[in-house]
């Protein structure tokens, strides 16, 4: 039984550190503002958020939704963006990597529109799709193609050449090649792309709603700045931050599920 | 190609001669990149001359000849030149700030797991808030002068530079620390030989992503509320109702930001040319 003798030694500063540090940030902070270091005017202290938090849940005013609906029409645009921009830009990232007329065709303007910050297609949208939904999912469509593209045409590129050889040995055609070596070779780039992807379409969806929305959690952060109520924008904040990190859970389950069955 | 070694094979290319045919032309890579430029203008082109979306797109001709006016008409009191200039040194500024505080964290964090227990914990609250969400409070703190634009930017690019100095750090190969071990080294070896040195690559992805986030994050501010800048310019254009400066505010930002990926990749082969090239990205 000598490994029960073996114990591992845990450090104690190093689980009391992190538990310390947390609540000293949270302490500080409710401190700053209680103590009027910094006024609250420009910086509401944690319980205000929390209050106005559990308010929010029910009460529409100030700002025309509660948060479950503010919440809601966030993800909801997130989420068609995002799926929109899996269909097109997977298929034409792989294609771009292993058809040349294709990747002729696309290259030019896809590099072209890949250096633009989304944000800055928000006038355009608002022009052509007015401040609806659909101009914010535009915004986040091309947010998300980006990386979606790029990585699936990468991990064609970065296929095995020696698989390739051997498949034309075998006499098979360029598209055999492309769907039984290429695209299966791709996936572990394609699912890289699938957290990128998210990260970049929930910022830029933030970057959208703040500047042309009438609903959703950029706007209600808006709101907060012109009505001068900071619980308001950290409330919006705090919200972005958990939904985004929801999202990134969910998709990581996703994500591992299928590379299993792909390994299967 | 060049010639690639293989095991202990050299293997020289081949290239062998095709005849000039009309599909070998039509089908050749950079003869469909320039058909398909010319192919976008043009479609771009007659879609905006027929209206087809309205009023709101301008031909290509109409945004080149904008900027053309753009470069001795001033907006606000700077031309072209000047509000690129605004928009860059706000990111120079704030890029700078984030770098230096950043990297240097990062590093440490990765370095000292007491530097980590502390900071990580908080650091975890923040990573997941789009720099973009900080606006309104930076608002809220700065006003709309310059100091919101470069804290704004400032955040963006703090996560990605501490991130990648983080994780540069963790994903070293453990042989190498064993190497210098072997050879005698102390801690400060480790550090100084191994440690930075196998972390440069890393750190100019977070580099290259902290400066993509920036154009983002100064765009954003800079459609909130500005006086100068290229956010500006098209913001100007939304509400005089002028494609032809929406768009061409959009190339330059394409081609301004393009400019400052290529200078980071180009400063980054300096610095680290052992790293290798992955083909395609």
């Amino acid at each position: 039984m000598a490994y029960e003798q073996v114990k591992v030694k845990h450090n104690l500063a190093l689980i009391i550190l992190p538990v310390m540090s947390l609540l000293i940030f949270f302490g500080g902070w409710q401190l700053v503002v209680e103590t009027n270091i910094i006024p609250s005017t420009m910086l509401a202290s944690p319980s205000s958020v929390v209050r106005l938090f559990i308010d929010k849940l029910t009460n529409p005013n100030p700002d025309g939704a509660t948060i479950g609906v503010h919440a809601w029409m966030s993800a909801k645009e997130a989420v068609t963006a995002y799926v929109l921009a899996l269909i097109v830009g997977v298929p034409l990232g792989l294609a771009m990597g292993w058809f040349t007329v294709i990747r002729g065709m696309f290259r030019p303007v896809f590099e072209l529109i890949r250096p633009i910050p989304p944000i800055a297609w928000i006038p355009l949208c608002i022009f052509w799709f007015g401040i609806g939904i659909w101009g914010k999912v535009f915004i986040i469509w091309i947010a998300g193609i980006v990386p979606f593209t790029i990585n699936s045409w990468a991990g064609v590129n970065m296929t095995n050449p020696t698989y390739i050889q051997m498949a034309r040995t075998y006499g098979a055609t360029d598209w055999q090649i492309f769907t039984q070596i290429c695209i299966p070779s791709a996936l572990p780039m394609v699912f890289g792309a699938l957290q990128i992807a998210l990260a970049y379409c929930w910022t830029n969806l933030v970057g959208a709603e703040l500047l042309a929305a009438d609903q959703g959690l950029g706007f209600l952060i808006e709101m907060g700045r012109r009505l001068a109520l900071p619980e308001m924008v950290v409330l919006g904040m705090v919200t972005v931050g958990v939904g985004g990190a929801l999202i990134g859970v969910v998709v990581d389950l996703l994500e591992r599920r299928l590379l299993a069955w792909i390994k299967r | 190609m060049s010639s690639k070694t293989v095991a202990d094979e050299v293997i020289k290319p081949v290239t062998e001669k095709r005849d000039l045919s009309f599909r070998g032309i039509i089908t050749n890579e950079y003869v469909l990149y320039v058909i398909s430029s010319f192919a976008f203008l043009a479609i771009w082109h007659s879609v905006a001359k027929a209206q087809i979306l309205g009023k709101s797109l301008a031909t290509p001709y109409e945004v080149v000849l904008e900027m053309g006016r753009m470069m001795t008409v001033e907006l606000a009191g700077k031309n072209l030149l000047g509000h690129i200039w605004a928009s860059t040194q706000r990111i120079l500024i704030g890029f700078s700030l984030g770098a230096v505080f950043g990297i240097p964290l990062g590093l440490f964090m990765a370095l000292n797991r007491y530097v980590n227990a502390i900071v990580k914990p908080v650091f975890d609250l923040f990573k997941p808030m789009p720099p973009i969400a900080w606006i309104s409070i930076s608002i809220l703190w700065f006003g709309i002068g310059e100091a919101s634009k470069v804290f704004i930017i400032f955040i963006g690019s703090f996560v990605p530079c501490l991130l990648n100095a983080y994780n540069g750090i963790r994903i070293i190969d453990e042989e190498l620390y064993d190497v210098v071990r072997v050879l005698g080294g102390n801690r400060r070896d480790e550090i100084f030989q191994v440690s930075f040195p196998a972390a440069l690559p890393a750190l100019f992805a977070g580099i290259q992503i902290s400066i993509s986030i920036a154009w983002t994050c100064v765009l954003a501010a800079e459609l909130v509320g500005s006086r100068s800048g290229l956010g500006w310019v098209i913001v100007r254009g939304m509400r005089l109702t002028k494609p032809e400066l929406v768009i061409g505010g959009m190339l330059i930002i394409a081609l301004v930001a393009g400019l400052f990926s290529l200078s980071v990749s180009g400063l980054e082969r300096l610095v680290c040319p052992w790293k290798r090239k992955i083909a395609g990205l």
